[in-house]
């Protein structure tokens, strides 16, 4: 039996340890959030390139004008729209996480002996409460991004 | 390219930037907390608001134009190198980062430069 294209490319690298797309989701939150920050970071860095465009013609009033018109009116414009500040919500809420987590060494406790039943200290500590709490609030920015765009106020008094 | 680590540690400090800067930038577009005083999410991408924020905050623009460049398409380009391995290949991706970084970054800031002339 032929081995996947994917495996076939990175010889010597088969064990998922060491290819992050193959570790298993299930029971596994950290996971979730590698897997869609990545999805989301490269939506957000496809988005960035149109938006340096679209923003240049902005140095003509009635050019911008006009795209923000055809904008405005295309429903499936509006659902890009909506989609890219999902990305985005999640990446940056993800991304300040990841920053205490990787980058300051917050929220993952302190090593410790592996005495059995053993439970890193890592998946105890503050982190996965939150990376839950980043789920959460990901969801409610992602509703109010929704309200944003396609109704063009938020729903708050 | 520098070293691996080097880069690491600058996406970041890119990413440390991002979240005060790009938080400001959509904020921009939130009515009751733009800067602009839009007071609707249509109105705050009219030209009048769009050019007076090049005007007020072009440096933070330019600032946020570089700092997004460099973390989206680094991030990519991490994505690439370790999807496949190869000397060609890691070439290549490094290659087509350098010209999409600097090709972008020089066209937005043109961008940028033609509102403040204007």
């Amino acid at each position: 039996m032929p081995k996947p294209k994917l495996l076939q490319n990175m010889p010597g690298l088969v064990k998922a340890s060491l290819n992050p797309w193959l570790i298993r989701v299930r029971n596994n939150p950290e996971r979730i959030a590698f897997i869609l920050h990545r999805i989301t970071g490269v939506i957000i860095a496809v988005y960035l390139l149109a938006h340096i465009y679209v923003t240049s013609l902005s140095t003509n009033p009635e050019l911008w004008t006009r795209t923000m018109e055809v904008f405005g009116a295309s429903l499936l414009n509006k659902i890009g729209e909506w989609i890219v500040a999902g990305a985005v919500i999640f990446h940056g809420l993800n991304g300040i996480r990841l920053i205490l987590v990787e980058f300051l060494g917050i929220g993952i406790g302190k090593p410790e002996k592996p005495k059995p039943p053993y439970i890193a200290p890592s998946l105890r500590g503050g982190q996965r409460k939150a990376l839950y709490l980043v789920f959460a609030l990901s969801l409610i920015g992602w509703i109010l991004a929704g309200f944003l765009i396609f109704t063009g106020h938020l729903p708050l008094p | 390219m520098p070293r691996a680590s080097t880069i690491s540690l600058w996406q970041y400090i890119t990413a440390i930037i991002l979240v005060f800067v790009l938080t400001f930038h959509l904020i921009e577009r939130v009515p009751g907390l733009s800067p602009l005083t839009a007071t609707s999410y249509e109105e705050s991408l009219e030209y009048e608001k769009v050019a007076k924020a090049y005007e007020s905050y072009g440096p933070v623009l330019a600032v946020l134009l570089v700092v997004a460049l460099f973390h989206g398409l680094n991030g990519v380009r991490g994505i690439l190198l370790e999807w496949r391995q190869g000397v060609t290949w890691t070439l290549l991706v490094n290659l087509l980062f350098w010209i999409l970084f600097l090709g972008f970054t020089g066209y937005g800031l043109l961008t940028i430069i033609a509102h403040l002339q204007m």
